[in-house]
């Protein structure tokens, strides 16, 4: 009963501050959403276009480049504007449709289009993509010049003709298929990814936020005055542990069902979810309690706090997933309870996978929850009765 | 010495003794720009491309697909690509299995029969599934081969319409002029662009030096709003100190945490053999720098001005600093093209210290920090006068 006291007693703590309302609720929501806007369908590489002709051809061509699947085209005023987005990366490439496009094409003189991307980027790539789409359109055309020449028919002739026949034209088909199984298949919802990233993130900084005020729960006295009634250090060590792991588990829960409720987040199989939620939280509230029982100053605890939840979230899978990363980072990576974690939500969601599946996910985070839990109960028994 | 230094001077040595500000000043953006650069380094190093790797399965070996095995020869010359022969689909399948290419092409046989008799000749690109991009960009190649070939069948047959004759082995060779002419109507020329962005661990450093100063730089304005709990504030008013001294005493403390954690952070990401930065001009960084933490100190400053205790201000100025950063891209780019997100960035000094960073890159001259010093100033300037108005209200009190 002490130690549930305890426990509510810091979630209620907790929840009076306001910024810890702000952090703890309303602030992952928000990185949630800005990451399902900004990477959630994936990230398309953005082309630049600018053209100053208002000609036939020109319009094909802007048209042609506008229905590439797989780029995001942006629509540029002046050609500084565009040079100066690709040179700062707002698109990774831009193209540039000379004035007398139209013009050039009907004196049968080749038309010159400016590519530009930086020589850093991927612009070689998307030379390739545009160029097939610039192709399509300047096909007719490239006929209708040579038809002209060849004729001395004038060329709007020669381009109805060429343009008439162009796709009854018997020519080579390019058919794509794909081999495989998909790492990120196509049902993943938009926000699916960066929700579950985020969550263990976010539980984990809480968590070792909460050192914070367990320090000043030293420093302010707490500690001796629960000490000087009748409750055993135990009961101490037990409850305090017991408030962290039920702050973690309040934001996870909050996280899920709203997410869920809102952008309709798949997080797999209900039960398992559940339960990689309460090992991690064990894990992050063991992490809390040993980072606020080792350090006795609280402005230091918070600042190693943030280093520690940001840098172990980015190395551990939170930031970029981890099957992107290297072999060898992605056996470092597994050091970090994060990783685990992720592995276990990726398995639910992406793989449908049920609790059995995750077994050995779990496994490996009650471990490492138990270490921790041990060794924060030791040091905090030592912080509380030095003092 | 002035009122306002030897306050500056008596708050530092108790930060120095106290290794919070060293933590959030030094330590922290130090270790995060560490692992930010290994975990995201090899994505973010975009010198590397898609490293476009393709297999060619040519079970035809007519003419026509040597011409397109030449032109994929071609393009890997120029770098773009690398291709593989193989010799039949299955071991081509398993190379990309065992992920050594990304997408192969397949030619079958007869496909240079059917190009020139009434066939259907097909391209066959077949892609791992997990690389979509590169997989659409061996189609596109394969594509622009495909239209090339049918720009010169669509000359002739042009021309055979306008001349009403039929087509011929004799008409196909008549023409005085190439017909694979018609596929080169048009070129998509390179224009040059120079490189206004951060390399991957020079972003990192700066992106995580410019997050943290903003902690940093509270250490110093939370001072005030500490003495003035604590009551030495109402001492130190009973003092003949001038009300200015005590207010500027902490803005010099602030700056000077700024500038220290700041300048420790540019010179040790920049040791070769560690994260070795570029940050650029050292006088435009210079000037990046001073221009940051005085925007920092006015933002920080008038948080303070706003907040009735030191945890409150504490608390918000985190808040502040958090979303600000997060808002300015310090922890991935914001936007793309002229979006919403991409114009929002600019609302945060964060986005200027790393566009004038970015503007330096390069090898650009220390005045192309100066729009972004601008920007910064201004920031500095309207919260900074706010808050100082604000907080010697409050002493006035």
């Amino acid at each position: 009963m002490r130690v549930l006291a305890i426990g509510v007693s810091n979630i209620r703590r907790m929840l009076r501050e306001r910024s810890n309302v702000f952090f703890v609720f309303i602030f992952p929501i928000g990185i949630i959403l800005l990451i399902g806007a900004q990477f959630g369908g994936g990230v398309d590489p953005a082309v630049g276009l600018f053209w100053a002709d208002d000609g036939q051809i020109a319009r094909n061509v802007v048209s042609e480049i506008e229905a590439i699947d797989g780029i995001e085209v942006f629509a540029y005023e002046t050609e500084d504007d565009l040079l100066s987005a690709v040179e700062l990366g707002n698109v990774q490439a831009g193209v540039f449709l000379p004035a007398d496009m139209d013009q050039r094409a009907r004196q049968g003189e080749v038309v010159k289009m400016g590519f530009v991307a930086r020589p850093d980027g991927f612009g070689a790539q998307l030379q390739s993509i545009v160029g097939a789409a610039v192709a399509d359109v300047m096909k007719p055309v490239g006929a209708a010049q040579f038809a002209s020449a060849e004729t001395e028919i004038p060329f709007e002739q020669t381009l109805a003709v060429a343009t008439g026949i162009a796709d009854n034209n018997n020519g080579i088909e390019v058919e794509v298929s794909a081999l495989g199984e998909a790492l990120f298949p196509d049902t993943l919802g938009q926000f699916d990814m960066g929700a579950a990233q985020q969550l263990v993130l976010f539980v984990f900084l809480t968590a070792l936020a909460g050192s914070a005020a367990l320090i000043l729960t030293r420093q302010l006295g707490i500690s001796q005055r629960m000490l000087s009634t009748p409750t055993s250090i135990g009961t101490i060590v037990v409850g305090e542990s017991v408030g962290r792991f039920g702050v973690a588990m309040v934001q996870g829960l909050y996280i899920m069902v709203l997410t869920f409720l809102i952008f309709r987040v798949n997080w797999g199989d209900p039960i398992g979810a559940l339960l990689i939620l309460v090992t991690f939280s064990a894990v992050g509230a063991g992490a809390g309690i040993l980072l606020g029982a080792t350090f006795k100053n609280d402005q230091q605890a918070s600042g190693i706090g943030v280093m520690l939840s940001i840098g172990l979230a980015a190395l551990g899978g939170s930031m970029l997933p981890l099957e992107l990363f290297g072999p060898t980072l992605r056996r470092v990576a597994h050091l970090t309870p994060h990783a685990w974690a992720l592995d276990a939500f990726a398995e639910l969601v992406r793989r449908g996978g049920t609790t059995v599946d995750i077994l050995p996910e779990l496994g490996v985070l009650s471990l490492y929850a138990a270490v921790l839990l041990i060794l924060a109960g030791w040091r905090l028994r030592i912080a509380i009765t030095r003092h | 010495m002035s009122a306002a230094a030897q306050i500056a001077v008596k708050d530092l040595k108790l930060r120095v003794r106290d290794r919070s500000a060293f933590i959030f000043g030094i330590v922290a953006p130090l270790v995060l720009a560490f692992v930010f650069n290994l975990v995201f380094g090899s994505v973010f190093d975009a010198t590397t491309g898609l490293g476009l790797e393709y297999g060619m399965v040519d079970l035809d070996q007519s003419e026509i697909s040597l011409v397109f095995g030449g032109v994929l020869e071609e393009v890997e010359a120029d770098g773009i690509l690398t291709i593989e022969n193989y010799a039949n689909e299955a071991s081509a399948e398993r190379a990309i299995e065992d992920d050594e290419i990304d997408a192969y092409y397949l030619i079958e046989d007869g496909f240079g029969e059917g190009v020139v008799t009434v066939g259907s000749p097909t391209i066959r690109v077949v892609g791992d599934i997990d690389a979509p991009t590169s997989t659409q960009i061996a189609a596109s190649i394969a594509q622009q081969f495909s239209i090339g070939v049918e720009a010169a069948q669509l000359g002739i047959a042009t021309t055979a319409i306008m001349t009403s004759s039929q087509i011929t082995p004799q008409l196909v060779g008549s023409p005085s002029g190439d017909p694979s002419s018609a596929a080169f109507s048009y070129q998509l020329e390179d224009v040059s662009a120079a490189t206004k962005q951060l390399d991957g661990t020079t972003y990192f450093s700066a992106a995580m030096a410019i997050f943290f100063l903003f902690f940093t730089v509270q250490f110093g304005v939370l001072g005030l709003l500490e003495e003035e709990r604590d009551g030495t504030l109402a001492r130190l008013r009973a003092a003949p100190i001038g009300r200015l001294s005590v207010v500027g005493g902490k803005a010099i403390l602030a700056f000077l945490l700024g500038v220290i954690s700041m300048t420790t952070l540019v010179v040790a990401t920049s040791v070769p053999f560690l994260l070795n930065a570029d940050w650029g001009a050292p006088f435009g960084v210079a000037l990046l720098v001073v221009a940051g933490v005085l925007s920092a100190v006015g933002i920080m400053g008038l948080v303070a001005s706003a907040a009735k205790t030191p945890e409150g201000a504490g608390n918000m100025g985190a808040i502040i600093a958090v979303v600000l950063g997060m808002l300015g891209g310090v922890f991935f780019p914001l936007g793309q093209g002229d979006d919403l997100l991409s114009k929002l960035t600019f609302l945060t000094p964060h986005a200027w210290f790393m566009r004038g960073l970015a503007d330096l890159a390069d090898a650009a001259p220390w005045t192309a920090a100066l729009p972004a010093t601008g920007a910064l100033l201004i920031f500095a300037g309207i919260t900074g006068s706010i808050g100082w108005v604000l907080l010697r209200r409050r002493l006035e009190r």
